[in-house]
């Protein structure tokens, strides 16, 4: 199914170890370039910038060529139309190919090929059925599992853990006012069992290709778990599809289950978490507990805003800086000291940049427009920061 | 998953490619377990100082006649005189080259003093009008101080402030979301040829700081800074009118060589992407004003047909740009 050497995935697996422990200080740099040189390997990029612009031009490429080929077609209108999606999904596949044949991988120029496949099988399965969702959502699932298994592409597996979930849940809105309301705990029990199978599956794994996008899913299943019974999510949705105005005074059906879920599970993130030592389950659960944290805001203002803001920062600080201490000397298990081998300081370089933005100070050119514009720019710093 | 961790590194040393010494060492390491939150806790400090900063902003804000000023100017000035004494007291003092604390809140602790800094004299300037109508004054003052803090405690985000405080003082706004939007190139042109010397003096303080060796880890910053604002402000100049489109392609022609070589020498990808990609676009654009003219109207499926041959052209050299880059920055 891979379209990839084998060998050449095997070397990926063994440059990338070297570049790791290079980074972490346990090889020289000699050896490093001793261990690239000798052991052939795709052509990717690391740079996120350089492969965004490749993705770019190469849609840009994939599109021109789409627009080429219906010159030819664009006399037969509506005829072409119907099948001119399918001929773009043709071409995407092609490309693909070809450029997997060139051992171009996750490289962005492959990306668009990959992505532009996906979208276009989604169109053109929106035309033919005149946009019957659940059955579009279903070819789109199959095409990505498909580039998936194929290209080992990230985002395909992404694109398929989305279209398997639409899937379910239009399927879910064929059996009415029924299957709307139970949606919610659907949504749990399908996201528990997969989350359990991913993980089974991890472990069964004998070869690491197929590890990153189980890994995707697995995280998928626990963002799928948590929003599934989220207060917020379950009350907004109930009366979006329902109609389920609710009063003063009334709440939804089970609102103390899905209050004790909104609460309870980020917790449980956490905890298993810090036993289980797994970084990625950790950033959900705090993303977790920041989305609860709003879901209250969102029903109850406690406090105002400016005072919550304050607070909150004070209380994090306290966190922060308690933990440091503690953790500070700890020399194994969780500790503060950074790790040789995974470290994850992308966002501390991003630091800066999310500084600027928040706190850049603006030119006064109207004073009399907005008077806080002026000078320090912490004021208008206030707004843009309340996304965190 | 670990086992595939360590089934790589066994991989490497089976093929003769490290040491045991070395292998034995990374076995004893990954056996520690280390789970380190470093960044996590680092990031939560981060946004405990936003998070704070602009409650207190908004709070200032929403309150400006209800409570005492008096009463806001001296609590934050007593927050802020802590902030700082605690800050001096832990540094190294002043050092030409990079430093770094011993204890990492402070590096954040430095931050927080100098957002509320900007915060007080802000308000200050609202409240009293100490500098009267002299806005540029209310800016400066906030900017020589945050680059006091960049310079004295080596402080890469209170430098950025600082950058933006400068450019704010000659009328531009260039934090990241609004050097797209707000800044009206098109419409002044005064306020493109002062952006470009803005940028033209960042490069100038850049080569400066490194002749005399200082700071020169800030060079990057600066010079980010000044790729930015130089080639957004000639871009947006390249559709204007005829004498000056052609003066700022010059310019951007000139600035693409510049950080050609400048990121060659400071082996910075983000420069050199961004460098290809408004050289890119401004090629482009002048491209399109050049045959602007001529009248296509008859062969337009013509050129329809030759469009992917330019977009693989393009792909083609961007990549054989890329590589030689990854190859010079790797030797």
């Amino acid at each position: 199914m891979i379209v990839y050497d084998k060998k050449l995935l095997d070397n990926q697996i063994l440059v990338d170890e070297a570049q790791t422990l290079y980074k972490g200080g346990f090889i020289s740099k000699e050896q490093k370039k001793f261990v690239q040189n000798e052991l052939p390997v795709f052509k990717s990029q690391e740079n996120i910038l350089v492969r965004i612009g490749f993705f770019l031009l190469s849609s840009l490429l994939y599109g021109s060529i789409c627009g080429a080929i219906s010159i030819f077609g664009i006399s037969a209108e509506n005829a072409y139309f119907q099948i001119s999606f399918y001929i773009f999904a043709v071409v995407g596949f092609a490309g693909s190919e070809i450029l997997a044949k060139q051992n171009f991988h996750n490289h962005g120029l492959d990306d668009a090929f990959i992505l532009g496949t996906i979208m276009n099988i989604g169109i053109a399965i929106a035309i033919t059925t005149e946009g019957y969702e659940a059955v579009i959502a279903f070819f789109m699932a199959v095409a990505s599992i498909c580039m998936f298994l194929r290209y080992l592409h990230l985002l395909s597996m992404l694109a398929f853990c989305l279209s398997v979930t639409a899937f379910l849940f239009y399927q879910m809105f064929e059996f009415g006012d029924i299957g709307k309301a139970i949606l919610p705990f659907v949504a749990m029990i399908f996201a528990v069992f997969f989350y359990f199978l991913t993980k089974k599956m991890m472990y069964s794994l004998t070869k690491s290709y197929y590890l990153n996008g189980l890994l995707l899913a697995n995280s998928f299943c626990l963002v799928l778990l948590y929003l599934s019974c989220n207060y917020l999510v379950v009350r907004e949705l109930s009366a979006e599809l329902l109609g389920a105005e609710v009063k003063p005074g009334t709440d939804i059906k089970f609102a103390f289950f899905f209050y004790a879920f909104t609460f309870i599970v980020p917790i449980v993130y956490l905890a298993q978490a810090l036993r289980t030592k797994d970084r990625i389950m950790l950033w959900i659960g705090f993303l977790a507990i920041g989305f609860s944290i709003y879901t209250i805001r969102f029903y109850y203002a406690v406090l105002p805003v400016e005072v919550a803001l304050t607070l909150g920062g004070l209380i994090l600080f306290a966190i922060a800086y308690f933990s440091i201490r503690k953790l500070k000397e700890k020399e194994s298990g969780l500790t503060f000291k950074p790790d040789r081998i995974n470290h994850s300081d992308a966002f501390l370089n991003a630091e800066a940049l999310v500084v600027a933005s928040a706190f850049g100070m603006k030119p006064e050119v109207k004073p009399q427009d907005s008077p806080m514009e002026f000078g320090g720019g912490g004021f208008s710093g206030g707004g843009s920061s309340e996304s965190f | 998953m670990k086992k595939f961790n360590e089934q790589a590194t066994a991989g490497l040393y089976e093929k003769g490619l490290i040491t045991e010494n070395q292998f034995e060492e990374i076995k004893s390491y990954r056996s520690l377990n280390i789970f380190s939150i470093n960044t996590e806790l680092k990031l939560f400090l981060y946004l405990s100082v936003l998070l704070f900063t602009s409650g207190i902003g908004i709070l200032i804000y929403e309150n400006i006649d209800s409570i005492g000023h008096i009463a806001i100017l001296s609590v934050l000035l007593v927050v802020i005189a802590v902030c700082f004494f605690y800050c001096f007291k832990n540094s190294k003092g002043f050092q030409k080259t990079e430093t770094k604390f011993e204890h990492p809140v402070l590096e954040y602790l430095v931050l927080l003093a100098n957002i509320l800094t900007c915060i007080f004299i802000g308000y200050l300037q609202f409240q009293y009008k100490p500098f009267g109508e002299h806005y540029g004054l209310a800016t400066l003052i906030p900017t020589t101080v945050s680059f006091f803090c960049a310079y004295y405690f080596d402080n890469r985000s209170v430098l950025t402030i600082a950058i933006t405080g400068l450019a704010a003082y000659v009328g531009l706004s260039v934090t990241p979301q609004d050097l797209l939007h707000i800044n009206d190139f098109y419409a002044s042109q005064n306020l493109s040829y002062s952006a470009v010397m803005l940028g033209v003096l960042l490069i100038l303080w850049t080569i400066y700081s490194n002749r005399i060796g200082l700071k020169t880890h800030f060079g990057l910053v600066f010079l980010t800074f000044a790729l930015h604002i130089i080639s957004i402000s000639s871009i947006s100049n390249l559709t204007g009118y005829v004498v000056t489109w052609m003066l700022f392609a010059v310019v951007l022609a000139a600035s693409t060589y510049y950080f050609y070589k400048v990121s060659y020498a400071y082996k910075a990808m983000s420069l050199y992407v961004f460098m290809i990609v408004y050289g890119y676009i401004g090629a482009n654009i002048v491209l399109f004003r050049i045959f602007g003219d001529v009248d296509f109207s008859d062969i337009w499926e013509l050129l329809v047909l030759l469009l992917p041959a330019y977009f693989v052209g393009s792909i083609v050299m961007f990549v054989i740009l890329i590589k030689n880059f990854h190859k010079k920055i790797t030797a």
